[in-house]
């Protein structure tokens, strides 16, 4: 199915060019007379000759060549749906009628004039179609990105087979410079694999047995061996390119009105034509005159300017945002993101890598005392602080939990033995009136220093303190400062309390913190941050789904191999920050280049078409400047490609 | 409801694409159609008792041509 696609648009442009060629081949002599006798005043032969010829000629370029205008831009007419088509075949066939009724003396011969505006028409529209080519260019790529064939083990045979018949639970086998076939899990084998073309990153990714490696990339230096845990429409891939595509049938705001107009366009073209004819006619009283006037009105008239300006630009847009693994899913997004002044930025797996470590102990018992009982109540939750206090502890025997209870937001609780077992944060053991003075000044320390402390207790006596942290994301001080330096208010919100949160704000430079929030109270506190301006809000769609819907422009960022795809209106494929700066500035730079677009468009119009009505164009001249004028904003929108992203 | 994907050949410009999408939403049955010109592609939302067939006469009645018809 994706080479249809691809097919279907060489063989657009295949006929535009047949028709080109065959068209001009034609006209050519017609042009060479019309130059001669209207331009030279050189009489060549007999007028009557000269406008049998041209009829000889032209019927062609009109009738065959140009005949899927024609017959379609005539039968809208009858059925009133109506198209560019019924503008130029209007426009065409009247004047080429002219031509034999020239012999009866009633009006000046325009048949010359019909097969130039056809040839230029078709000419038109194949520039246009290739400069369209162009546009989809990325978005074809990744199409035709996903791997062909397999190589799989069955029955301990290397077989080869089409990718559709890969199942899950497979085991594929990957060799040096091979494209992964399917997204899996390594089972053995390393090798460094280069996810560029799906992720935008551009340094390859080790992997080793258990890393997850996604279809399509392309794996570099060694064997892989690799499970497949995702086939066909599930894949990461597959994913990114049904976003891709339905981003395309998304609407931007600002093209409301270019739609509302592109939609009665032809039909009130065709009224005004008709009443600039019959002006003409009435006080000049020069039937060729009044004709003329009226297929220069018919054929000036550009639609397809104003109907491509915003989705082509969207086109070519969310092609190279693709390449980089910046998604626009949403058009409005690219709009909103303008007025856009508060940068909300979640802060564990967003700013920092979403994968917590014991730090520091303080304990006042013996460590590994502290680290088993802790060890042993922790490992009943999933909360990632809960995995980092157990991988530390790394106990060969757990000791048995009664009573073991979650406390949300706070920490956990449970009975070991008799003994009652409180592990949590601060404002926990306040809760518990569990005297906490004689470690205030270390967990200010601890706090100082970013960490988040978890405290362990047992039976109301704090046994001792352990400071996480989540380290920062390499590229996190850049992106925040270009965007600080961008005018943008940046925030990070999180559960940590103020002094741990001040102190990775400070580390990644963003000055304003919302501490001690709770996972469904983020939604909240972005609305009362969008009462003082448009808020984006940043995270990873895991726990904070409701605040990326909440917020002006959500941007859901990718965390390997799976992507939010659901929650956000902008969506990286990976989760590095200087996606957002990156899917900031595209974001800008497409709705600029949009609104350039819809400018020209209606610009073009509103001027061309009184300037023809006043009768100051002669058709050929109006039809090259329609051609011009789609040609333009296409190409204008293959531009964007020039930005730095 | 279902959600098809059609690959439509022929469109040329902006009225192509408000002609489809006119005829389509004119089948009974048919609750929005989306149609990109770019892509040569549709996507077009019908209640379940709308056929294939209907879908292909609605855009081949005004000239265009559907190349591919996908539910998804």
């Amino acid at each position: 199915m994706q080479h249809e696609h691809n097919k279907s648009e060489d063989s657009e442009i295949r006929k535009w060019k047949r028709n080109l060629v065959g068209a001009w081949v034609f006209t050519f002599p017609i042009a060479v007379l019309m130059i001669f006798t209207r331009i030279f005043g050189i009489e060549l032969m007999d007028e009557g000759w000269m406008i049998l010829i041209t009829l000889i000629l032209g019927f062609p370029v009109i009738f065959i060549f140009g005949w899927h205008t024609i017959k379609y831009g005539l039968k809208g007419l009858f059925t009133f749906y109506f198209g560019m088509d019924s503008l130029i075949a209007l426009g065409t066939v009247i004047a080429y009628l002219t031509g034999i009724f020239t012999f009866f003396n009633v009006v000046a011969d325009y048949s010359g004039v019909a097969a130039m505006i056809m040839s230029i028409f078709i000419t038109g529209k194949y520039i246009e179609a290739k400069a369209r080519g162009r546009a989809t260019k990325e978005i074809m790529k990744l199409l035709e990105l996903g791997a062909k064939k397999a190589r799989v083990l069955r029955e301990k045979q290397e077989i080869e087979i089409d990718i559709s018949e890969l199942v899950v639970g497979d085991i594929v086998i990957v060799k040096p410079g091979e494209k992964i076939p399917t997204d899996g899990i390594v089972i053995k084998g390393e090798s460094a694999v280069d996810e560029s073309m799906v992720t935008g990153e551009s340094l390859p990714v080790e992997k080793q047995k258990n890393s997850n490696v996604i279809g399509a990339t392309i794996n570099q230096d060694g064997i892989l061996y690799v499970k497949t845990t995702k086939v066909g429409s599930d894949t990461f891939l597959a994913h990114i390119i049904k976003l891709v595509e339905e981003a395309q049938g998304t609407k931007v705001p600002i093209q409301a009105l270019a739609d509302k107009i592109t939609s009665v366009f032809v039909p009130v073209i065709l009224v005004v034509s008709f009443l600039t004819f019959s002006a003409w006619f009435y006080f000049s009283n020069d039937l060729s005159r009044a004709l003329g006037v009226g297929i220069s009105v018919l054929v000036i008239a550009c639609p397809c300017s104003l109907g491509l300006a915003v989705p082509i630009s969207l086109t070519v847009s969310s092609g190279i945002g693709a390449k980089k693994g910046i998604l626009i899913r949403k058009g409005e997004a690219i709009q909103t993101m303008k007025k856009v002044k508060i940068i909300v930025f979640d802060k564990t797996g967003t700013l920092t890598k979403g994968k917590p470590e014991v730090r520091e102990i303080f304990s006042k018992v013996k460590e590994s005392y502290l680290l088993e009982i802790v060890g042993s109540v922790e490992k009943l939750s999933e909360h990632p602080l809960s995995k980092a206090l157990v991988s530390k502890a790394e106990l060969k025997k757990y000791k048995e939990v009664k009573s073991f209870k979650i406390l949300r937001g706070r920490g956990v609780e449970g009975k070991i033995g008799n003994k009652k077992i409180v592990i949590g944060n601060s404002s926990l053991m306040k809760e518990r009136n569990i005297p906490l003075k004689e470690f205030s000044r270390r967990i200010d320390e601890f706090e100082d220093k970013g960490y988040t402390t978890v405290i362990a207790s047992e039976n109301s006596k704090v046994l001792g303190i352990i400071g996480i942290a989540d380290s920062t994301k390499e590229d996190s001080v850049l992106a925040i400062s270009e965007l600080n330096s961008q005018g943008y208010r940046t925030v990070m919100i999180t559960g940590d309390n103020e002094r741990t949160a001040m102190a990775i704000a400070k580390e990644v430079g963003i000055k304003e913190v919302i501490a001690n929030v709770l996972p469904e109270e983020k939604a909240k506190k972005v609305e009362e941050l969008q009462k003082q301006g448009m808020v984006a809000f940043v995270g990873d769609g895991i726990n904070d789904a409701p605040a990326l819907k909440q917020s002006n422009v959500g941007i859901a960022m990718g965390t390997g191999t799976d992507i939010a795809i659901e929650a956000g209106d902008l969506v990286l494929a990976r989760g590095s920050l200087d996606g957002v700066v990156g899917a900031i500035k595209l974001s800008k730079a497409t709705f600029s280049k949009i609104k350039q677009n819809l400018f020209w468009a209606f610009a073009y119009n509103i001027v061309a078409i009184p300037v023809a009505i006043a009768g100051l164009l002669h058709p050929v001249i109006a039809e090259i400047a329609m051609a011009a004028s789609s040609i333009t904003v296409v190409s204008n929108a293959n531009l964007l490609r020039r930005k730095k992203i | 409801m279902k959600k098809l994907k059609l690959n439509i050949e022929g469109m040329h410009c902006a009225s192509c694409v408000g002609n489809v999408k006119k005829s389509l939403m004119n089948v009974k049955g048919v609750k929005d159609a989306n149609i990109n010109l770019i892509l040569k592609s549709g996507r077009v939302e019908a209640e379940d008792n709308v056929s294939l067939e209907e879908i292909k006469k609605a855009v081949s009645k005004i000239g265009y041509k559907v190349i591919n018809i996908t539910a998804e």
